[in-house]
């Protein structure tokens, strides 16, 4: 499978889980809760994964690592799928049109496919290395800016924190808050990177998030011309924290945000 | 003594039409181009030929000095001392040299195919002498391979007629002057019987593999699609601008007779370029087609044109990622995502209702 392959792959699986998650927008949905009150299921995350996982199965042979199913293992190991069918289920279940489908293909332990799709703004945010970054059918890249007239986001840990821990955030959220436009926690965090990607956010950083949360928004945000830097905290737990910004702001967010 | 022109962009139209329009014996010529090879070759020949096609198997040529050729990125100290600034890098690199033009009133032709840069050029430098002009022609940006012998810089162009706006006729030159009344007639004409039948001609000679419209043109099933088209926007120009039957119908077939013209050597990848920008909402093939239903003209041809501009297929295009979204998604999603179509919206459903019999046309055309 070439890249382009794999790209019109992730972008059809992204769209048809999009379309899906849309069509059941207004109807009753069951919530339950999972390690926290932010971090929640749903029965729609759950169909929509199915519909992805059907897709990424009949189209290709690697293993598939999802937010609900875990990992499906597949005839080529080299490769991965990492899927999140739904990233800011808060916000679906409460009608906040920010949520999104994100979809990346890791090779050789690097992301190099990613899509993030969110279908109420039918934005479609794809790239690969070497192919470049789109939102729908127009290039992007990111919006280079002082620090000071940039707007940031934040993707806080879903999971339940020790309140100190929680504290520590909450004050670097507040040191970049009010020294810039404002700083946002939109409830979804491969939405965040995507803004970044298209020039919209200056940048945005991440504590222990989910890597289906965030594989293909980092490869998006690299593509358009951001600096970003991640290390995993949790490897079992598959948790990330990651900071990503335009060029001429990341030395300021790098002296306020402490992630390791 | 000669008047001094600055021209930017040294493609089909900057090199290759304004030389006839502007004759080198009474205007001098520096240019300003972002191509680092052709604005180095500029500067070493120090001349261009440019060929006009005089009949259907002629050409008239013309040797063009050379003063200088800037690189986009060199300061240019003459800009304020020259004549005239003239236009013709195409819509989207427009803003990408406005810069220049602030702190300036020296009066900038806009040779673009895009009526609403001009307004968007004056109200960002605040010059009040920029206006519109149209280059009725079409101009190859290449040259069949026995001229580029001869001269590595060639390039063809058609026997055109330039309309420009009659606030800067004192630059004179072999063009017409116009009042703002028929530089809009011009402009709907060339919008829509050239702009239009022009790229579906192109897309569909993508679809057959050939390299110039001409051959496009000269596949059967193809001109009838062409033809077609043009007729679907002749009864729009009718209906909805009300211009003169007898200007549209000598237009049209104009036009058509370009199209064919073998001396041309139009190449398909310059006409084809950019697919999405063509397809915008506005641009010259969705929106003829929603102008056209809003009219009560359902434009068969033109929604063949423009599924063939969605197969468009050239890696090295800047807009090549339509493959990959032609290819993953489903018609609607395409309409939808790609496109911004709406569901619901009569383009959107009369596309989806022909979308396989008009595959299946384009499929058969490669037949």
């Amino acid at each position: 499978m070439n890249k382009e392959q794999v790209l019109e792959i992730a972008i059809s699986a992204a769209v048809a889980a999009g379309n899906f998650l849309l069509k059941h927008s207004n109807d009753f949905i069951k919530e339950s809760s999972k390690e926290s009150l932010r971090d929640i299921v749903t029965e729609v995350d759950k169909y929509a994964e199915k519909k992805i996982i059907e897709i990424l199965k009949n189209n290709s042979s690697s293993s598939i690592l999802t937010e609900e199913s875990g990992r499906i293992p597949g005839k080529n190991r080299k490769s991965y799928w990492i899927v999140d069918a739904l990233d800011g289920t808060v916000n679906y279940v409460n009608h906040v049109p920010l949520y999104a489908i994100s979809i990346a293909f890791i090779e050789d332990g690097f992301p190099n496919v990613g899509v993030v799709y969110n279908p109420v703004s039918n934005d479609l945010y794809y790239g690969a290395e070497g192919i470049g970054i789109y939102k729908n059918h127009a290039k992007i890249k990111v919006r280079d800016r002082k620090p000071e007239e940039c707007l940031f986001a934040v993707a806080f840990s879903g999971k339940k924190y020790e309140p100190t821990t929680r504290g520590k955030e909450f004050l670097m959220f507040e040191k970049v808050n009010d020294s810039t436009r404002g700083c946002l926690r939109t409830g979804s965090a491969a939405m965040n990177l995507s803004y970044l990607s298209e020039g919209r956010l200056g940048g945005c950083w991440g504590k222990a998030n989910k890597t289906w949360d965030v594989a293909a928004g980092l490869l998006l945000a690299k593509l358009s011309g951001a600096i970003v830097e991640y290390r995993y905290v949790d490897k079992e737990k598959n948790l990330v924290s990651y900071i990503a910004t335009v060029p001429s702001a990341w030395s300021f967010i790098k002296e306020k945000i402490k992630l390791w | 003594m000669n008047k001094t022109l600055l021209i930017y962009g040294a493609g089909a139209i900057g090199r290759g039409y304004i030389p006839w329009v502007f004759r080198p014996d009474k205007y001098d010529y520096y240019y300003v181009e972002i191509n680092d090879n052709l604005s180095k070759l500029l500067n070493k020949n120090k001349k261009i030929t440019t060929f006009k096609t005089v009949s259907y198997n002629k050409y008239e040529s013309m040797e063009v000095p050379v003063k200088y050729c800037y690189h986009l990125d060199e300061e240019i100290g003459r800009i304020s001392k020259v004549d005239a600034i003239i236009t013709a890098v195409g819509p989207r690199n427009i803003l990408s040299i406005i810069e220049n033009f602030k702190n300036t009133s020296v009066p900038v032709i806009c040779c673009e195919n895009d009526s609403s840069i001009p307004e968007l050029i004056t109200s960002l430098t605040n010059n009040p002498n920029v206006v519109f002009a149209i280059p009725d022609v079409i101009a190859s940006n290449t040259a069949p391979p026995e001229l580029r012998e001869k001269d590595p810089l060639s390039i063809i162009t058609e026997d055109g007629v330039c309309y420009i706006d009659s606030k800067v006729a004192n630059l004179g030159g072999n063009c017409v002057y116009v009042d703002k009344n028929e530089l809009r007639r011009q402009w709907i004409a060339k919008l829509y019987l050239h702009n239009t039948p022009h790229c579906i001609a192109a897309y569909l000679g993508s679809l057959l593999y050939v390299r110039y419209l001409h051959e496009s043109m000269q596949n059967k099933e193809c001109e009838k699609i062409v033809i077609g088209a043009i007729y679907e926007m002749k009864s729009v120009l009718l209906k909805k601008f009300h211009l003169d039957k007898d200007f549209i119908d000598w237009y049209a077939s104009k036009e058509l007779q370009r199209f064919r013209n073998t001396l041309l050597y139009d190449p398909i990848i310059r006409v084809a370029r950019e697919p999405f920008r063509k397809l915008s909402l506005n641009g010259r093939l969705i929106g003829a087609a929603q102008l056209s239903i809003s009219c009560g003209i359902i434009p068969e041809n033109i929604i063949i044109g423009i599924m063939a501009a969605f197969c468009y297929d050239n890696l090295n295009d800047p807009d090549a990622n339509i493959k990959y979204l032609m290819k993953s998604l489903e018609p609607p999603d395409f309409l939808n995502v790609a496109m911004r179509l709406r569901p619901g919206e009569a383009l959107y459903e009369l596309m989806l209702d022909r979308w396989d019999s008009n595959l299946n046309k384009l499929r058969r055309l490669k037949q």
